[in-house]
C-alpha cells in the first residue's frame, strides 16, 4: 500500500466570530486565500492535484452549494482539479484528510488539498433553518442536544470541577500566548488582507478572571464561556499526497499517516468521542499512548478535554504544545485540518516519532489520526 | 428661510452630547466637538467618549444605533473648519463668559454666512454673550435652551436678542419644532428664562416651607405630587434626581442675576442640612443617596428617607395625610398638609403671575414651559383657574401677602376660557385672545371643543376631523382594549366606509394603548366564562380583519406605549404614522399568553416577506419566535421599524402635536386608487419547526433565563408560529393561523401559571416570573 504523507499545512488567523477581524470576510474567500497560500508554500504543481476536499460543519448560505468547487475556482486552481464539500461537523476537515488518504491508497489520485473552513460570524451554528425530526427528537432527544449541555454532562459524569476546567483553560491561553509571542505560530498563518494574527488568545487570562463568569449553558452548571472554545472564523488547509509523489517532486513531507479511526458514542456525552476513536487508531497503528510524543486534542470544552486526557492517560506535557481551541478558537469545519497539520508540524519540530490528533464531534462521535515521523 | 441640513454642537457634556444625539435621531448629520484635554493621545477623546457613553446610557439618548452613526466627532483645535458647512451651530460649553466669547470669535471666522449660532446657556443673558462681537454675529445669534435629557424633554426655550434676525429665529424654531419635535417657548432675555426661573423658585420654596412647617420628605412629596399634578417625585425626589449639589450653584447664579426686589431672595436661604449632605457626598441618586436612598448595608435592601430634623436616615414611611381630592379643598383645609400646600402654592403662583410680562409675553408661555420643562400636568395659570383667580387674590390679601397685578387684572375672570369652540387666554390688555396653534398642529382636544362625536360609547369614540377623514379614539381607562372598543371599531369601519374616505386611529392619552383589558379577562376566567373569553378573542380577530381589509385606508397614529392588542391594531393598519417616542411590542408572553388578535399572523407575514432574511422556511419563524417569546418592546419608532412592528414605509413624526395632522395627511395620500391588501399565504414548516423552537426554549430554561411557565407559553407560541401542523408543501391561509392563535390563547388562559401572572400584574404591576 502507498504511504500517505502530509506535505504542507497552513491556516488563516483564527479570530472571534461577530467581533473579530475576519467577521466581514466571506468563508469561501477565506478558504480560497488559505488554499492558495498552501499551494505556493508547498511548491506542489497545481495541475497534479486530484481534488479539493473541504470540510464545513454548516454548509449553507455563503458556505452553501458545493463550496469546495467554488473555492477551487476562486483560488485559481486548474479546471481539472475537483472539489467536494464534506461534513462531519467538527471532524469535517480531519475527515477530508482521511478521505484523501483512502483515495491515495486506492490509487484514486496522488495529491489532494484537504481543507476546512467555518465563518461562525456569517453562518450561525445550527444553520439558518434548524428543522429537527420530531419523531427522532421524541425518541432520542440527545440526537439534537446542544454542545454546551454535553459538556455539562461530561463534567458531571466524570466529576470535573469548575476550578479544574478553569486551570486547564488558563494553561491553554498561556501556551498559546507564549507560542504567539515567540513567533512559533507565524509559519503556519496565512495573512488575510492585513490580518496576520490570531484574535482569540488572551494572555492575561487568570483563574480569578474566569471564576467570575456565569455558567453559559446551565444555571447550576460548571461550564462557562471561559472554559469553552470561542465561536471563531477561520480556515485551514493541508496538502496530502503519496510519499512517492512527494519524493519525486521535491516536496517536504512533515509526517506520514499511520492510522485513522472513527468511533461513535452517546450523543449526550459527545465530548468523550476521542477516547474510542483514539483507542482504535492507536491499536491500528500498533502503538500505545506511551509511544506518543505529540498530541493535538481539540479543546471544544475544557471539561471534555480533561475527561479524554484522563481516560486515555495522556501525559499533560505532550498535549497541545502551542495551545488548544479554548485559546486559539474553534472554527468548526477548519479545526480538523488545523490539529492534524499542526500535529505533523510539531512532530517534525519536536523530533518525536508518533503523534495523535483527535477531536470530539456533535451527535456523538470521535475522530482520530495517528501520524508517524518519516 | 434657510433650511438646516447639518448641525454642529460644541461641548460634549451631558447637554451638548444629548442635543447632538437628538439631532441625529431626527436623521440630520451632526458634528460634535469638544476640547483636546491636556496630554491626550486621542485628541477627540471627549467627544468620542461622550458618544460611547450615550450608547450605553438608559434611558437611551439615541433612538437607534443607526442614529449614532450620524454623529461625527472631533475637537475644536483640529476640526473647527468643519463648521463651514453647518447651518446651525449650538454652543453647549461651560458657563463661563470668557470661554464662550472666545469660542464665538473663533466660530465666526469659519462659519458660513447665514448660519445660525445659538447658546444652550441657562444663566448668561444674551445681551452679555454678544457684547463686543461683530454685528453680523449678533444678527445670527440666539439662545436655544434645551432641557435634560434633550431627547425626552419636549421644551425648547428660545431667546431672541435685540439684534437677532427674525429669519434666524424662524429657521431654528421651525427646525426644532418640526424636525426635532420640540415645543418652542419664546422667552425674554431674563435670568433663568421661564421654566427654571419659576421651577428653581418653586423648589426652593417647597423645601424651605417643608422644613419650616415640620413636614417629613414623604409628606412634602405627597402634598406636592398628585394634588398639584406634579410628577410623583414631588420636590425632594426631584432634587435627588437632578443632584443636590446643583442647587447651591443654581441658586447663587439666580441670586446674582435677579434684582434686589425679586421675591427669589426671600426664599433663597441656605439650609444647613443640605450643605452637610452635599459635603458628605449625599448628592442624590448619582451620589451615596439623597433625601431618599436604598440602604444595602448587610446585604439588605431597605428604603430609607432623610429625617429633616435629625439629619439621619430612617426607614421610609408612607405619608399619613388626609388629602382632599380637589386642590381648592386641600388649600382650604386646616392641617399640616393644607397649610403647607397653601404656603407653597401661594408663593409659587404669585411668583408665576409676576413673570408676565417680566419673562414671558403672555400666560400660555409660562404654562407651556412648566408642563413641558418640569412635567407639571397643569401650568400655574391653569392651577389658578382651578382655584379661581379672585379666590386666590382674596386669600393672599387676607393673609397679608402681596397680590400680583395680573391677578388683580383678572378679577373675577379665569385665565383660560373656551369661546365658540376655541380656547382663549387672558391677555395683558384684559381681553381674551385665541390660543393659536402653529401651522401643521392638529389636536383632537381642539376638535372636541367644537364638535360632537360621530359615534361614542364608554370606551371609544369616532370623530370627524375634516376632509373626509374620521378619527377613531380609544377612551377607556389606560386605553385598554375591551369589547366596547371592538364593537365601536366595527361600527366605525362601517360608517367610514359609507360616508368617509379614510380613518386615523389616534388618541391623546399618555399611551396609545397598553393592550387588552386584563382585569376583564381575569374576571371572566375566575367565573370560568370560557365561552365569553373565546368570543372576545374571536371578536378581536374579526374586527382587526375588517380593519385590514377595509375598502379605505386606515392609518394608525401611536404615541407612547402600543403593546399587545395595541400593537396588533397597528399591525392591521394600511399604514402607520408613529410619534418618534412610540414603544411598540407584543408583550403577551409576559402575562402567560400569546398574541391572539392576529399579531402572530401579521409578524410572520412581515418577516417572511423581508428580503434581508436568509432563505428557507425557518428564519422568519425563528425571528418572530424570538421577538414575541421575549416580549421585546421597541424603545422608539425607529427601533420598531427594525423589529418590523412598523414597515419601512411607515412615517415617523418627531413632534407629538403634529402627529394627527401627519397621520391625516398620510391617510389622504393613500385614498386615490386605494385597494385593500391581498391575503397572504403562509409556507410554514410545521412540527419540525415547533420542535426546533421548543429545543431552543429548553436551552434557555437550563441556563436559567426562561422559567417553567415560560416553557409552557413558548411551547404554545411555537405551535402557532410553526403553522400548527402545517407542512412546507402545503401553504396555509390566515384563517388557519388565526384559529391556531385562538386555540393556543384559550389553552393558556385556563392555565394556573398564566392566571397567576395576570393576577400579579393587576395587583402589583410587576410581572410574575413563575
Amino acid at each position: 500500500m502507498k504511504t500517505v504523507v502530509i506535505a504542507g499545512y497552513a491556516r488563516s488567523p483564527f479570530t472571534p466570530a461577530k467581533k473579530g477581524a475576519l467577521t466581514t470576510v466571506r468563508p469561501d474567500d477565506l478558504a480560497a486565500a488559505t488554499v492558495r497560500a498552501l499551494i505556493e508554500r508547498s511548491k506542489v504543481r497545481p495541475e497534479d492535484i486530484e481534488d479539493l476536499i473541504l470540510g464545513c460543519a454548516f454548509p449553507e448560505g455563503e458556505q452553501g452549494l458545493n463550496m469546495a468547487r467554488l473555492v477551487a475556482l476562486n483560488a485559481g486552481l486548474p479546471l481539472t482539479v475537483g472539489g467536494q464539500t464534506i461534513n462531519r461537523f467538527c471532524g469535517s476537515s480531519m475527515q477530508s484528510i482521511h478521505a484523501a488518504a483512502g483515495a491515495i491508497q486506492m490509487g484514486a489520485g496522488e495529491v489532494f488539498v484537504c481543507a476546512g473552513v467555518e465563518s461562525m460570524s456569517r453562518v450561525p451554528m445550527m444553520g439558518y433553518n434548524p428543522l429537527p425530526n420530531p419523531a427522532l427528537y421524541a425518541a432520542n432527544p440527545g440526537a439534537y442536544i446542544g454542545m454546551g449541555d454535553t459538556a455539562e454532562n461530561v463534567a458531571r459524569e466524570w466529576g470535573i470541577s469548575r476550578a479544574e476546567q478553569e486551570a486547564f483553560a488558563v494553561e491553554s491561553h498561556k501556551k498559546a500566548a507564549a507560542a504567539q509571542a515567540a513567533g512559533r505560530l507565524a509559519d503556519e498563518i496565512v495573512a488575510i488582507g492585513a490580518v496576520r494574527e490570531d484574535g482569540c488568545v488572551r494572555a492575561d487570562t487568570t483563574a480569578e478572571s474566569l471564576a467570575g463568569l456565569k455558567p453559559a449553558f446551565s444555571e447550576q452548571g460548571s461550564v462557562t464561556a471561559g472554559t469553552s472554545s470561542p465561536l471563531t472564523d477561520g480556515a485551514s488547509a493541508t496538502l496530502v499526497c503519496s510519499l512517492d509523489y512527494a519524493e519525486k517532486h521535491g516536496l517536504e513531507p512533515l509526517a506520514k499517516i499511520a492510522s485513522i479511526a472513527i468511533s461513535g458514542c452517546r450523543p449526550d456525552i459527545m465530548g468523550i468521542g476521542p477516547v474510542g476513536a483514539s483507542t482504535k487508531a492507536l491499536a491500528r497503528a500498533g502503538i500505545s499512548v506511551a509511544d506518543l510524543g505529540v498530541v493535538e486534542l481539540n479543546e471544544a470544552f475544557a471539561a471534555q478535554a480533561i475527561a479524554c486526557i484522563r481516560d486515555l492517560k495522556i501525559p499533560s506535557e505532550i498535549i497541545n504544545l502551542d495551545g488548544g481551541a479554548i485559546a486559539l478558537g474553534h472554527p468548526l469545519g477548519a479545526t480538523g485540518a488545523r490539529i492534524t497539520g499542526k500535529a505533523a508540524a510539531l512532530l517534525k519540530r519536536e523530533g518525536k516519532r508518533y503523534a495523535l490528533a483527535s477531536q470530539c464531534i456533535g451527535g456523538g462521535q470521535g475522530i482520530a489520526t495517528v501520524l508517524e515521523a518519516l | 428661510m434657510a433650511e438646516i441640513r447639518k448641525v454642529a454642537v460644541i461641548g460634549a457634556g451631558v447637554m451638548g452630547a444629548g442635543i447632538a444625539a437628538h439631532v441625529a435621531n431626527a436623521g440630520i448629520p451632526v458634528l460634535l466637538l469638544d476640547i483636546v484635554p491636556a496630554g491626550a493621545e486621542n485628541r477627540n477623546v471627549i467627544a468620542e467618549g461622550a458618544v460611547a457613553k450615550m450608547l450605553k446610557a438608559d434611558p437611551a439618548p439615541f433612538m437607534s444605533k443607526r442614529a449614532a452613526r450620524l454623529v461625527s466627532t472631533g475637537n475644536v483645535e483640529d476640526h473647527l473648519d468643519q463648521l463651514a458647512d453647518c447651518d446651525w451651530i449650538v454652543e453647549a460649553v461651560i458657563e463661563r463668559l470668557d470661554i464662550k466669547q472666545d469660542l464665538y470669535a473663533r466660530i465666526d471666522k469659519v462659519r458660513k454666512a447665514g448660519s445660525v449660532v445659538s447658546s444652550n446657556t441657562s444663566t448668561i443673558p444674551l445681551d452679555v454673550l454678544v457684547q463686543g462681537l461683530p454685528e453680523r454675529f449678533a444678527a445670527d445669534f440666539c439662545i436655544t435652551h434645551f432641557f435634560n435629557p434633550p431627547r425626552y424633554m419636549r421644551l425648547l426655550e428660545v431667546v431672541q436678542g435685540a439684534k437677532t434676525r427674525p429669519e434666524a429665529i424662524e429657521s431654528v424654531s421651525r427646525f426644532a419644532d418640526v424636525t426635532l419635535g420640540k415645543t418652542i417657548v419664546m422667552c425674554k432675555d431674563r435670568p433663568g428664562f421661564i421654566a427654571n426661573r419659576l421651577g428653581v423658585y418653586w423648589l426652593q420654596v417647597a423645601v424651605v416651607e417643608a422644613v419650616d412647617g415640620g413636614l417629613s420628605v414623604e409628606e412634602a412629596d405627597a402634598v406636592v405630587g398628585r394634588p398639584m399634578g406634579i410628577p410623583k417625585t414631588g420636590v425632594f425626589g426631584l432634587l435627588d434626581l437632578v443632584g443636590l449639589d446643583l442647587m447651591p450653584h443654581v441658586n447663587a447664579s439666580m441670586a446674582k442675576a435677579l434684582p434686589a426686589e425679586d421675591p427669589f431672595h426671600a426664599a433663597n436661604r441656605d439650609l444647613p442640612l443640605i450643605t452637610k449632605m452635599i459635603a458628605e457626598g449625599y448628592t442624590g441618586r448619582k451620589g451615596k443617596g439623597g433625601f431618599y436612598r436604598l440602604n444595602r448595608a448587610g446585604g439588605g435592601k431597605v428604603k430609607e428617607a432623610m429625617d429633616l430634623v435629625s439629619g439621619e436616615y430612617r426607614p421610609q414611611r408612607k405619608a399619613e395625610l388626609e388629602l382632599p381630592k380637589k386642590l381648592k379643598d386641600l388649600l382650604a383645609s386646616d392641617g399640616k398638609a393644607g397649610r403647607y400646600a397653601w404656603r407653597v402654592l401661594a408663593r409659587t403662583l404669585s411668583y408665576a403671575a409676576s413673570l408676565v410680562p417680566e419673562a414671558a409675553d403672555a400666560i400660555p408661555a409660562v404654562d407651556e414651559a412648566m408642563r413641558l420643562g418640569y412635567n407639571w400636568k397643569f401650568g400655574p395659570f391653569e392651577l389658578i383657574d382651578q382655584l379661581g383667580a379672585a379666590w386666590l387674590a382674596q386669600r393672599l390679601a387676607a393673609e397679608g401677602m402681596a397680590v400680583p397685578a395680573l391677578l388683580t387684572l383678572a378679577g373675577e375672570k379665569s385665565f383660560y376660557r373656551v369661546e365658540a369652540g376655541k380656547k382663549q387666554y387672558l391677555g395683558l390688555d384684559g381681553a381674551y385672545h385665541d390660543l393659536l396653534r402653529p401651522e401643521g398642529v392638529l389636536l383632537l382636544a381642539d376638535i372636541k371643543l367644537n364638535a360632537k362625536p360621530l359615534l361614542k360609547n364608554g370606551s371609544a369614540a369616532l370623530w370627524d376631523i375634516g376632509d373626509g377623514v374620521t378619527c377613531f379614539e380609544f377612551a377607556s381607562k389606560m386605553n385598554a382594549l375591551d369589547p366596547d372598543i371592538m364593537a365601536l371599531l366595527g361600527k366605525a369601519l362601517k360608517l367610514t366606509a359609507k360616508s368617509y374616505k379614510a380613518m386615523v386611529i389616534y388618541n391623546e392619552g399618555g399611551n396609545f394603548s397598553a393592550g387588552a383589558n386584563l382585569g376583564l379577562a381575569l374576571f371572566a376566567a375566575n367565573i370560568a366564562a370560557w365561552t365569553e373569553i373565546e368570543q372576545l378573542v374571536a371578536a378581536g380577530q374579526e374586527t382587526y380583519k375588517a380593519l385590514k381589509y377595509a375598502p379605505f385606508p386606515v392609518v394608525g397614529a401611536p404615541s407612547g406605549l402600543a403593546l399587545g392588542g395595541g400593537c396588533e391594531v397597528l399591525l392591521h393598519c394600511a399604514a402607520v404614522q408613529a410619534h418618534a417616542e412610540t414603544y411598540v411590542g407584543l408583550v403577551e408572553c409576559g402575562v402567560g399568553l400569546i398574541p391572539g388578535w392576529g399579531g402572530c399572523k401579521e409578524m410572520l407575514a412581515r418577516w417572511a416577506a423581508n428580503p434581508k432574511m436568509p432563505r428557507g422556511p425557518m428564519p422568519a419563524v425563528a425571528k418572530v419566535f424570538e421577538t414575541i417569546s421575549t416580549a421585546t418592546v421597541a424603545k422608539s419608532a425607529a427601533e420598531a421599524k427594525e423589529l418590523l412592528f412598523l414597515r419601512p414605509g411607515d412615517g415617523i413624526t418627531m413632534n407629538r402635536d403634529r402627529l394627527l395632522a401627519d397621520a391625516k395627511a398620510r391617510a389622504l395620500s393613500l385614498v386615490d386608487g386605494y385597494a385593500p391588501p391581498a391575503p397572504a399565504d403562509y409556507i410554514l414548516p410545521g412540527e419540525s419547526a415547533r420542535v426546533g423552537m421548543v429545543m431552543a426554549a429548553e436551552g434557555f430554561h437550563r441556563r436559567g433565563i426562561a422559567t417553567k411557565h415560560d416553557l409552557v407559553v413558548a411551547g404554545e407560541l411555537a405551535r402557532v408560529l410553526s403553522g400548527d401542523g402545517a407542512d412546507i408543501s402545503k401553504p396555509v391561509d390566515e384563517a388557519h393561523i388565526l384559529e391556531a392563535e385562538r386555540a393556543a390563547f384559550m389553552r393558556l388562559v385556563r392555565h394556573p401559571g398564566t392566571l397567576a401572572r395576570i393576577e400579579s400584574i393587576l395587583e402589583t404591576g410587576k410581572p410574575l416570573r413563575n
